[in-house]
């Protein structure tokens, strides 16, 4: 979709449709991952699974990574911790949770692989829970999908009404 | 050979038999079950608990609801029948209550011992632990640092002390050796209760040693599944499967190699009782291993109540009551996450 306009300059809107796909992608993991953890109470015990089993400070096991794509719009990605170039640059969140306390930004040289959150709930946790955190993994490549997709929409939005208003004064007979 | 329980049972313990019978009988039936998933909030839910033997348990909540709350209360309840059966009991079933209560116990310490780890007040686990499992040393768990400091300063005057013997060392407590005791002290206690049973001897031990047997088969089952990918090695899992039961020893030799599903379920075709409930795993309903396990509990539960004069009516009945109680949890999670496809994956007990 474009609106020709001064020779042909054309705006390519992004894809509604497509954010609507991925969006509707994330919902069923998160379901999912909930479910499996409800289901991993179930075999294990109410209080085997909850806040009682991990500390208020954890290190995260992927940050976001925003890059600079086409346009000059930014892109998001989810990648593991410790895994960044030193010279990249951009947005750079401490995982994509939200923990009160500071967190330590570790140097990306010298970071240890996170430990697997799964530990936590012991060695020998059940299926259901592998699945819990597998389908939140899922969800969360698609949150950073779905904010790229955001971004180009915004941008293409911005974009079409300023082409609107340049039409509105080129045409003729407005005043 | 009538060994003449039925002359005597009742001098000391008919009254608690009566009881507790009658308790079963107020375990939530099929139409209750059926009223209970079709609740919209939990808000209803705890309206339809309230026409069932459960009535106001919850009237001291206020808003909002959480499964959370409706769990606790419900052990509370179950709790609170049961110290009534251990407060009115004779030797030799005081001492089969006191048993069943070590499992709990097991499971607090552990609890305890985790919280430590995380850096948790022990407030905020004494609060969360079992009410079944409690014992005076709890708040004490988690200063040890080791399973002998733990052993030699705290647990030694507790229930749990006879179960140490194969867990003494001095490794750091850490998730890996935390775990490994867990299953340990788990081991040690099922085959003293086991023990306890066997010897006591009469109808009591016609009932009970089949459903430990199953506990322990179960055990080695799940420590086997949850035990492929980790860093559990195959010496170690052999260590933490309970030495009776049905698979004992030479289905447990089989599991100890396991390193897939597939092989396990080989395993279980030896075993008449075990090769259709690992055939039932998956399939349609997408039940787990847990679930298969779980509804054979239930049916061999029920089976308890068949048989007169044994301390196994009191072991069943709470074994039901638990199971009830991960069902309507398991209905309050659907509800509470508006997930209805598998509100019916509850196991239904009369």
């Amino acid at each position: 979709m474009g609106t020709p306009l001064d020779g042909g300059s054309r705006v390519p809107i992004g894809c509604p449709a497509k954010l609507r796909r991925v969006t509707r992608k994330k919902v069923a993991p998160d379901l999912e991952g909930w479910l499996s953890l409800a289901k991993a109470r179930y075999a294990m015990g109410a209080k085997s699974v909850g806040p009682l089993q991990y500390a208020s400070h954890m290190e995260p096991q992927v940050c976001l990574h925003a890059s600079e794509a086409q346009e000059g719009l930014q892109k998001f990605k989810v990648v593991r911790a410790g895994v960044h170039a030193p010279e990249e640059v951009g947005t750079r969140e401490a995982g994509l949770r939200r923990r009160k306390g500071p967190t330590k930004t570790p140097e990306p040289e010298s970071s240890e692989a996170p430990q697997d959150p799964l530990n936590w709930f012991g060695i020998l946790v059940p299926h259901s829970l592998r699945q819990a955190q597998a389908s939140f993994r899922d969800g969360l490549q698609l949150a950073a999908d779905i904010a790229s997709l955001q971004n180009r929409i915004d941008w293409g939005r911005s974009q079409l009404r300023g082409l609107q208003e340049k039409l509105k004064q080129l045409e003729p007979g407005a005043a | 050979m009538l060994e003449g329980a039925e002359l005597y049972f009742n001098v000391d313990h008919g009254y608690l038999e009566g009881l507790v019978r009658g308790c079963k009988a107020s375990l939530l039936t099929q139409q209750d079950y059926i009223n209970l998933v079709q609740c919209e909030t939990l808000e209803d839910l705890k309206i339809h608990l309230q026409t069932t033997d459960y009535g106001n348990f919850l009237a001291n909540h206020t808003n909002p609801l959480t499964v959370s709350k409706i769990d606790t209360e419900m052990r509370k309840r179950l709790c609170g029948e049961f110290e009534y059966f251990r407060n009115h009991s004779l030797e030799p079933l005081s001492t089969f209550l006191t048993y069943m209560t070590c499992s709990y116990m097991i499971d607090n310490v552990i609890l305890l011992m985790n919280g430590a780890l995380q850096k948790k007040s022990v407030k905020e686990i004494l609060g969360k632990c079992h009410p079944l499992g409690r014992f005076t040393e709890m708040e004490a768990v988690n200063i040890a640092e080791t399973p002998s400091d733990l052993f030699n300063a705290i647990l030694i005057e507790t229930p749990l002390a006879p179960f140490f013997q194969d867990c003494m060392s001095e490794n750091a407590l850490d998730e890996l050796n935390i775990e490994l005791l867990r299953n340990k002290l788990y081991k040690s206690y099922l085959e003293a209760f086991y023990k306890f049973c066997k010897n006591h001897g009469d109808v009591t031990a016609e009932v009970m040693c089949p459903i430990l047997e199953f506990e322990a088969d179960r055990r080695a089952f799940i420590i086997t599944l949850n035990s492929f990918g980790t860093e559990l090695s195959k010496e170690d899992r052999e260590t933490l499967y309970p030495t009776f039961g049905k698979l004992y020893p030479e289905g447990l030799r089989l599991l100890a190699q396991a390193e897939d599903f597939d092989q396990m379920k080989n395993v279980a075709d030896h075993y008449g009782v075990y090769k259709p409930l690992l055939e039932a795993v998956g399939g349609s309903g997408g039940k787990t291993l847990e679930d298969v396990f779980y509804e054979r509990e239930v049916q061999m539960n029920v089976l308890a109540f068949n048989r007169q004069f044994h301390y196994g009516v009191f072991y069943a009945y709470v074994k039901l009551k638990e199971q009830e109680i991960r069902n309507i949890v398991w209905i309050a999670e659907c509800i509470s996450q508006r997930h209805r496809t598998k509100i019916n994956s509850y196991i239904p007990i009369l």
